[in-house]
């Protein structure tokens, strides 16, 4: 990434008009961040094959459990080749992945392919409302906040941050089901819908999608009013974060020359806010919101525990317990490759709101 | 006035409407039984190949076996599948004819003595976990088992195995008889059609496979096909709640019917408010004591083991940590399974334990104690049971340091023998005291005496008699020489036999979790 003065076509939105040759140039970077993805990917494989294998457990006896005979676990050890050194045990790992293969899960058997399909759409859908609900209330927050520094507005905005933040998500969702949905009955309770309907068949794995697909607008609205409460929960953290690096990006924007200059010339305050202060405070609250999207993919587990929603948290915690190890691996990829993504799109974002970013 | 009377019409068919939907759904609630527990442990719904608590729970209404408990009395066999049964002797040891019962399978077809001979050979062919329960304990062979008749069976029993201990065998899932035509037509490179047994059911048992959404929920629909019939639930769905506080909640607000997993705090919670029924359900299980006793290990000394089980304040552990989710029990074999015997008994005793200890000079012990992280048996966590065992233990003499470890790390150490003492619990792999008899006493098994290094023969003789022993009354003194001999000299010192704290709603009756884990779906109605 440089900051040089160029102009660029993002998102099919022209900044500035572009050539052939800066189109390609953005292609060119894409390509080369995706390549680069798949280093990062590997380390991460690498990584968490090694950390897994470091424990002093053995899978067979995780999985089989306590009553299980010795021949059973050393069928189970040898059908799984998990008597081969790690060095084979890594290279056939490998060797199935470049095939597209995540293996089979030691615990169950099924591919973990079809095990992520399943649990990774309910973990993003969570997600996205979090990040939505975070960024409905984070960015206002932040900007009321900074706009009246040193005032009861901005003191109330920064107790709202101080407690989303040091609040636990295991308390918070505890005291929220008891409030909301046990004692006053506003909301639902745990689960993706109403315990006594059944869900429709998967097509995209995102429950409320999959409704509209069957035109059940009844259960989609349920579904749509179990996300609020675990939403609201998963995002309390990210809206706090977002909140104080909305309020400080601005208040250093705002104390600049050019917004002087802007208001000397007469613009309104809005203008001034939205054309000259926002755009410029927009880049490190971009940057906070990609690493928050990661964050909240790996850090739903304690959410959907307590609201038991069947995410890939859930999942990865069972295997880790049990030393499911091609599960784990599965899940760390599949993190990873969401989190790269996510930082690749925030990376392109950057020029949406700074034309003097340039991907050449 | 036309126009009112119009719309007077249509309000009123609008409310009725509304009306009739509103009382369409009442009733679905009113079919509809909902569990929410956590049953994170199912991995597969076919009944051959299914070893998890709620495999076994969901499987045990989709299937009938061909012999079953029934309700709570788990020492009576009672007909299932097969209306009679007759074990006689034979040359090579035994033979059990079954006369099957009519009935149909969820599919249609009617229930045949070849479908009974197709689902126990597969299990015995497919070599899965529980594969085992009838190659190594009933030592059953492909050929053992046979159909004169399509309402006839007859299995042949080697001496090696007791025609007792296959009965019981028979009446896990294991034995559970699927429709031979339906797993064979969804067949994959011969796998006996695990792979399509494994989401979705084809028996004859009084529920049928609805759907299971992995981690989320299982549903089960009434058979209308089934002899077991479900008169009042039409549905039965368990909800996915690994977290008690979830399970609470949705009890308390009428999400779910019963709750599987409430911690000893809020069960007594539950008990006190007189709104919901708390049911202290029995089971099998013993939590225990490892005491390594092998060569050089600090147990090697039987009088240290001894003074181990005096020095163990059990009733505490029962009634401040349990809060009486357990009972009191020093036997291996557990209470309310033949062979059990509550009068054996080993008072809390510190003096005698020091005694115990001085004389086997011992006064100042000093052991690695390992425990895993996590709950253990009835709720409590294991790290506080461990604290009130580390603080018993030190009033003797005994210094104990904790290690705690994930369960599979401990697993793995135990398993290897390298533990010199540890928090573990032990459930029966099936409902006949030798579930618990032979692992426990018998080295060569090597099984738990054998990960604590404890070797002795009278007890592995013992065992291995009561195990082919077919007279129920021999059986159950030799159970009891053993009981006495293990309480003497054991490796283990028995902290509790733990209850499972389930709280149901008090619209529902018919409810009843036996000690096996197992409920009867086809009892239960709700107001």
């Amino acid at each position: 990434m440089q900051h040089d003065v160029t102009k660029i076509r993002i998102f099919g939105r022209f900044i500035y008009p572009v050539s052939f040759a800066e189109e390609s140039a953005l292609f060119t970077y894409i390509l080369r961040r995706l390549a680069l993805m798949v280093f990062v990917l590997w380390g991460v494989t690498l990584a968490a094959f090694l950390i897994s294998h470091t424990l002093p457990a053995d899978p067979a006896a995780a999985i089989l459990g306590n009553n299980a005979r010795e021949e059973q676990i050393i069928e189970f050890r040898a059908k799984n080749g998990l008597d081969q050194p790690l060095p084979v045990q890594y290279g056939r790992y490998m060797l199935q992945l470049v095939q597209g293969d995540l293996g089979k899960s030691l615990r169950t058997q099924n591919p973990i392919t079809e095990d992520l399909k399943q649990f990774f759409p309910a973990t993003l859908e969570l997600t996205l409302i979090a990040i939505l609900f975070s960024l409905l209330f984070g960015l206002p927050l932040g900007i009321i906040s900074a706009l009246n520094r040193g005032r009861w507005p901005d003191l109330l905005a920064r107790i709202f941050a101080l407690l989303g933040g040091a609040t636990p998500v295991y308390w918070l969702a505890i005291l929220a089901l008891s409030i909301f949905h046990e004692k006053l009955g506003w909301l639902p309770g745990p689960g993706r819908l109403d315990s006594y309907s059944l869900p429709p068949p998967v097509k995209t794995g995102l429950m409320t999608i999959d409704t509209l697909l069957v035109g059940d607008k009844q259960t989609f609205v349920d579904a749509l009013r179990h996300l609020i409460l675990p939403g609201i929960v998963l995002g309390a953290y990210s809206a706090a974060l977002l909140t104080r690096m909305t309020r400080s990006a601005l208040l250093e924007v705002l104390g600049q020359d050019y917004i002087r200059t802007a208001k000397a010339k007469g613009l309104s305050s809005r203008r001034v806010l939205n054309k000259h202060a926002m755009r410029n405070a927009a880049l490190p609250i971009l940057t906070v919101l990609g690493a928050l999207f990661g964050n909240l993919l790996t850090g739903a587990v304690l959410t959907e525990t307590i609201f038991s929603w069947p995410g890939i948290g859930g999942y990865a915690t069972t295997s880790a317990i049990t030393l499911d190890f091609p599960a784990v691996m599965g899940v760390t990829l599949i993190v990873g490759m969401a989190y790269s993504v996510v930082n690749l799109l925030v990376d392109l974002a950057y020029a949406l709101f700074d034309p003097r970013i340039s991907y050449s | 006035m036309h126009k009112l009377r119009i719309l007077t019409a249509a309000a009123l068919l609008l409310s009725l409407g509304l009306l009739s939907s509103q009382a369409d759904a009442q009733s679905a609630r009113q079919s509809t039984f909902v569990i929410g527990g956590d049953f994170n442990d199912l991995i597969t719904l076919d009944p051959g190949v299914s070893y998890e608590f709620t495999g076994s729970l969901i499987t045990d209404n989709l299937y009938d076996t061909l012999v079953a408990y029934e309700n709570n009395d788990l020492e009576k066999l009672r007909p299932r599948l097969a209306s009679s049964w007759k074990v006689t002797a034979t040359p090579t040891g035994s033979r059990i004819t079954f006369t099957l019962r009519d009935a149909k399978f969820s599919t249609g077809r009617p229930v045949t003595a070849n479908d009974v001979v197709y689902s126990l050979n597969r299990v015995i062919q497919l070599k899965t976990p529980s594969s085992f329960l009838l190659t190594d304990v009933a030592h059953l062979k492909v050929g053992s088992i046979t159909a004169p008749s399509s309402k006839v069976v007859v299995m042949d029993v080697p001496k090696a195995a007791n025609p007792v201990i296959v009965l019981a065998l028979l009446t896990f899932n294991v034995g559970g008889i699927i429709d031979s035509t339906e797993a064979k037509a969804h067949e994959q490179n011969g796998d006996f059609g695990t792979g399509w047994l494994k989401d979705h059911s084809a028996g004859s048992g009084p529920f049928t496979l609805n759907r299971w959404n992995k981690n989320a929920q299982v549903a089960l629909d009434a058979s209308p096909n089934a002899f077991r019939k479900s008169a009042s639930i039409k549905r039965v769905i368990l909800r996915f709640m690994p977290e008690a506080a979830a399970q609470q909640s949705a009890l308390n607000s009428g999400e779910i019917d019963a709750a599987w997993n409430y911690t000893p705090d809020a069960f007594n919670a539950a008990k006190a408010s007189g709104k919901l029924n708390a049911l202290k359900t029995p089971t099998f299980q013993l939590t225990y004591l490892g005491l390594n006793s092998a060569k050089g290990m600090p147990f090697e000394d039987a009088r240290v083991r001894e003074a181990v089980r005096y020095a163990i304040d059990q009733d505490g552990i029962i009634k401040s940590l349990l809060q009486g989710l357990g009972r009191k029990t020093q036997t291996i074999i557990p209470l309310g399974m033949v062979g059990a015997d509550p009068s054996i008994s080993h008072p809390y005793n510190p003096a005698k334990a020091r005694a115990l200890l001085k004389k086997a000079g011992k006064e100042n012990l000093n052991v690695e104690f390992s425990v895993p992280t996590g709950s253990c048996p009835g709720g409590v966590p294991c790290a506080d049971l461990a604290a009130k065992i580390q603080a018993d233990l030190s009033k003797v003499g005994i210094k104990t340091t904790i290690k705690q470890g994930v369960m599979s790390a401990v697993l793995t150490d135990y398993r290897a023998q390298k533990l010199p003492m540890l928090l573990m619990y032990w459930s029966p792999d099936f409902v006949d005291p030798e579930g618990n008899a032979t692992p426990m006493s018998d080295y060569a098994a090597k099984s738990l005496a054998w990960r604590n290094g404890w070797k002795n023969a009278t007890a592995a003789k013992l065992a291995q008699s009561a195990a082919v022993e077919t007279n129920q009354t021999k059986r159950e003194a030799i159970y009891k020489k053993l009981n006495a001999l293990m309480v003497k000299d054991g490796p283990y010192a028995i902290l509790y036999q733990p209850a499972v704290p389930i709280v149901i709603s008090s619209a529902v009756s018919g409810f009843n979790r036996d000690a096996n884990g197992n409920v009867q779906f086809e009892k239960i109605s709700k107001k």
